[in-house]
């Protein structure tokens, strides 16, 4: 039978009489809280989701986006295990849907999702809530990067700490870079023209596929990403982008305990004096966990260490990223004066960093930091490609500074031509 | 325009953090206030157990110190102990037996203080600043687990100096409950663990948050049947969610509901929105009190979905909260929480108007039983650098704003109501009054409800 096309806008007049097949109507009439049946897996998940967001429960949060409707929507995407959900996002493209546009079905949650966090950004820049703390756009999704997690206790304690050491101004001057980077990545969000849009949802994407892993299936999710992303991703050009940067984000992450390369956790260790609090709070403070740093670490070293600058950066000039990339390893092992140098270059390594990541192509969020470093260890092999797998052609696409169109090669680059 | 977003809490009058007219409104509930109250922020409350008679109430501070007070039935707080930290301590609990405080503190070790003896010993180690500490009172083997800033769950047998167990975090420890034999630990980046306690503390489930933004407190409820069942996480966002852990329909049963923000249901004009800092659920009643930023506390009811009351908005935010073991007592601590990251970064013209606010010396003389103290001095130079007249200084420097807390407490009476309608607020008798306001609201709102 042909799928109705009426059911799948979600205004079939005919209901159940309709003579035309309404796909996973059977699952989501009966329980909309049950994980959908094996034939919905396929794609129509996105179809039940979108149906079953018209019920509102009458429950405290009616006027949330959020918090009624995704209720719904949360087990389909929370029932999927890894294999799956990677071949439905990826799967758009082939042949498993021979029928409607699929891809109009994801377009339309994107385009939810983008919304949602347009309106998240906005509510939580006019609240005055507070501003150092993590943001995903809806529940049981995956953090989007950029943003940092710090408690008020953790910044209180820092100040105290500047306070003895009666360097007040350094923490005023941290505060406010931290400050400045969160209102950059705010406006950024906001305002999305299409490449953060691509980013901003590969982000959420592949973290829905790490979504369940994100706490340690570590070493399978991060071949699954790395492998189907391949082949599969040929097909649309809009990820393109994500596909190729995608496995650089996987083994960039490889050395991710290196954080203080990053520059930018020494920041606070210094200025400070005897205080082995702060020494040890460092990873913590500002952008400094080793986490988040190696998330912001692959982020930004990708384009640094592999070279290939413009396709996901838009504008983001390479020289700026091997530019800022360089300094954080002057202050690095930090002096008490880098402060003021740090504080000085800050700006630039800060909006480079908010930068950077959200035009990441498949940054992955800080979540995934973990298994993927997990995962690199363990699976080196399908992570880079040794160099004596690859054609002529690719070794030469894969050293020179940019991609090519047409000519990316399919398989992930050789360890030893990723600069770390 | 301030960093913080407008709020119309810095308005004009300016005599209190949220621009309330000159009255002053550090106690707009009339309820007691403790005597001899900590001197910077305060962290952590916690009661003493059931098994211990009377009540006594521990408070660790952002001072360094913690301080112990019996509470009696009549509302009289009499200070009976203080121990002290090297560093701010961030989360107090009690053994099960009533004998023994434990205090985590900043200064990366927790103690353990024996009332009897009013001696401390330290019982932790870490490598960053110790967050939560719980005891843990298992039938094979009893502990004390502690949380931290280093990504470690730790478990320590009070007698010896190398913990029993080690449970690595995703993440930093945030905050975290126990009740046995489950254990709920929230992390930074939006983790959430599950332990299961029974043989030895090992990991139960890892949950996706259901909230979207950095977790600030949890804790644990109840069934029917006594038995811990899920939990309740607060965010920055001003937003509880209420999770089980094995229900029978998820989607319908886990919720989430939006609780101190400035316009309520309004949604046309943009809303202030406060952190949640502290949950707590009624022992016997099962309904659950929140404190927010905005200097409020909330009761609701979470099986009837239904928000109980709200207090009236004090003037700094309220940091901490704890019912006593019956649930006759809510104490709650009414002090700066590091909302606004510091009160140096607003912007001159509100910093200001702010400054001034904040630079109150009040002495209650008519009662007798508690000084605000006056802000701190502000580094001159810091001070300067925002255009600021640097306020008359005291020596010590502490958080500039107002450094001091009182907690409060309120006593609710246990009786069931006689009935659920609205009814009106008694006047407050001058004299007596203080307890009875709050007597006639809190019966209203906490008894029998459900």
């Amino acid at each position: 039978m042909t799928i109705c096309q009426f059911f799948l806008q979600g205004r079939c007049r005919f209901g159940d009489r309709c003579w035309n097949e309404h796909p996973g109507a059977g699952g989501a009439g009966g329980g909309r809280q049950q994980q959908p049946s094996g034939s919905n897996r396929r794609g129509w998940n996105t179809t039940s989701q979108r149906y079953s967001s018209v019920i509102q429960p009458s429950s405290f949060s009616k006027s949330t986006p959020w918090g009624g409707s995704r209720d719904q929507e949360k087990p389909s995407f929370s029932s999927f295990d890894s294999g799956a959900s990677t071949s439905r996002n990826r799967g758009f493209g082939l042949s498993q849907n021979p029928f409607a546009s699929p891809s109009s079905d994801a377009q339309k949650d994107d385009k939810k999702l983008l919304e949602g966090i347009i309106k998240d950004m906005e509510i939580w820049e006019s609240s005055g809530q507070w501003m150092f703390s993590v943001y995903s756009p809806m529940k049981k999704k995956p953090n989007i990067s950029g943003f940092t997690d710090i408690s008020p206790e953790e910044l209180r304690l820092e100040y105290h700490n500047f306070l003895t050491s009666n360097n007040l101004q350094s923490y005023l001057n941290s505060l406010q870079q931290l400050i400045n980077q969160w209102r950059n990545r705010i406006n950024e969000l906001k305002s999305l023209n299409t490449s953060t849009n691509i980013a901003l949802l590969s982000d959420v994407k592949d973290g829905v596929n790490q979504a369940a892993p994100a706490f340690g299936f570590g070493s399978t999710q991060a071949v699954t990403f790395g492998s189907p992303g391949f082949p599969v991703n040929n097909s649309s050009s809009a990820n393109a982008q994500n596909f190729s940067f995608k496995p650089r984000s996987g083994f960039a992450s490889a050395p991710s305990g290196s954080p203080p390369v990053f520059g930018n956790t020494p920041a606070f260790g210094a200025a400070s004096s005897a205080s082995s609090a702060i020494t040890t709070s460092v990873p913590s403070f500002g952008f400094g966990k080793p986490a988040v740093t190696s998330a912001a670490s692959f982020s930004f070293k990708s384009p640094a260490a592999s070279g290939f600058g413009s396709p996901g950066f838009s504008g983001f000039p390479a020289s700026m990223a091997a530019g800022s990339f360089g300094t954080p390893g002057a202050p690095a092992f930090g002096s008490g004066t880098s402060m003021a140098g740090f504080g000085s270059l800050g700006s630039h390594s800060h909006t480079a960093f908010s930068k950077s990541s959200s035009d990441t192509f498949g940054n992955s969020s800080i979540s995934t930091s973990l298994p993927v470093s997990n995962g690199s260890t363990t699976t080196d092999n399908e992570l880079f490609t040794p160099r004596d797998q690859l054609t002529a052609e690719e070794l030469e696409q894969f050293q020179s500074k940019k991609f090519t169109l047409g000519k990316i090669p399919l398989k992930p680059p050789p360890a030893e031509l990723v600069n770390i | 325009m301030s960093l913080f977003g407008t709020t119309s809490g810095f308005g004009t009058s300016g005599t209190s953090m949220f621009g309330s007219t000159s009255t002053d409104n550090h106690n707009p509930m009339k309820d007691i206030e403790v005597t001899s109250s900590p001197d910077d922020s305060i962290g952590c409350l916690s009661f003493s157990p059931p098994t211990l008679p009377g009540n006594f109430l521990i408070a660790g501070s952002w001072a360094n110190d913690v301080r112990c007070w019996e509470v009696q039935d009549s509302g009289q707080t009499i200070p009976k102990a203080q121990q002290m930290h090297t560093g701010p301590v961030l989360d107090v609990c009690w053994s099960d037996d009533g004998s023994k405080v434990f205090t985590a503190s900043c200064d990366k070790t927790a103690k353990m203080w024996d009332l009897n003896s009013n001696q401390a010993i330290q019982i932790a180690q870490h490598d960053a600043p110790v967050k939560t500490i719980h005891w843990i009172k298992a039938p094979n083997y009893s502990c004390v687990m502690t949380g931290s800033w280093d990504k470690t769950l730790k478990f320590w047998d009070t007698r010896s100096s190398n913990p029993m167990m080690v449970l690595q975090l995703p993440e930093r420890c945030y905050c975290a409950d126990v009740i046995y034999p489950m254990a709920v630990v929230a992390t930074a980046e939006r983790g959430l663990i599950v332990y299961q306690l029974e043989n030895q503390p090992s990991e139960f489930r890892r949950i996706e948050s259901p909230l979207k933004h950095q977790h600030r407190c949890v804790a644990i409820f109840k069934d029917k049947q006594n038995k811990p069942t899920g939990f309740a996480l607060g965010s920055i966002e001003g937003r509880v969610a209420i999770h089980y852990i094995n229900p029978p329909n998820p989607a319908k049963d886990n919720f989430t509901f939006k609780c101190h923000r400035s316009n309520g249901t309004n949604t046309s004009a943009p809303q202030d929105i406060y952190a949640v800092n502290g949950i707590a659920f009624h022992p016997v009643h099962g309904t659950l009190a929140t404190v927010g930023s905005d200097g409020r506390f909330s009761f609701w009811d979470k099986d009837a979905r239904t928000k109980l009351k709200t207090s009236e908005q004090l003037d700094q935010p309220i940091s901490a909260c704890c019912f006593n073991h019956n649930g006759n007592i809510f104490a709650y601590a009414s002090s700066y929480d590091w909302s606004k990251a510091s009160a140096l970064l607003v912007t001159p013209h509100l910093a200001v108007t702010v400054d001034t606010a904040w630079r109150r010396e009040l002495t209650r003389k008519e009662t007798g039983q508690s000084r605000w103290e006056s802000c701190a001095g502000r580094p001159t130079s810091v001070a300067a650098t925002f255009g600021l007249t640097p306020c008359s200084s005291r020596q010590t420097p502490k958080w500039p704003g107002n450094a001091v807390l009182c907690v409060l407490v309120c006593e609710l009476l246990q009786s069931p109501l006689p009935s659920r309608g609205p009814t009106e607020p008694c006047a407050p008798d001058p004299c007596e009054g203080r307890l009875c306001l709050s007597w006639a609201w809190t019966r209203r709102c906490l008894g029998g409800i459900g």
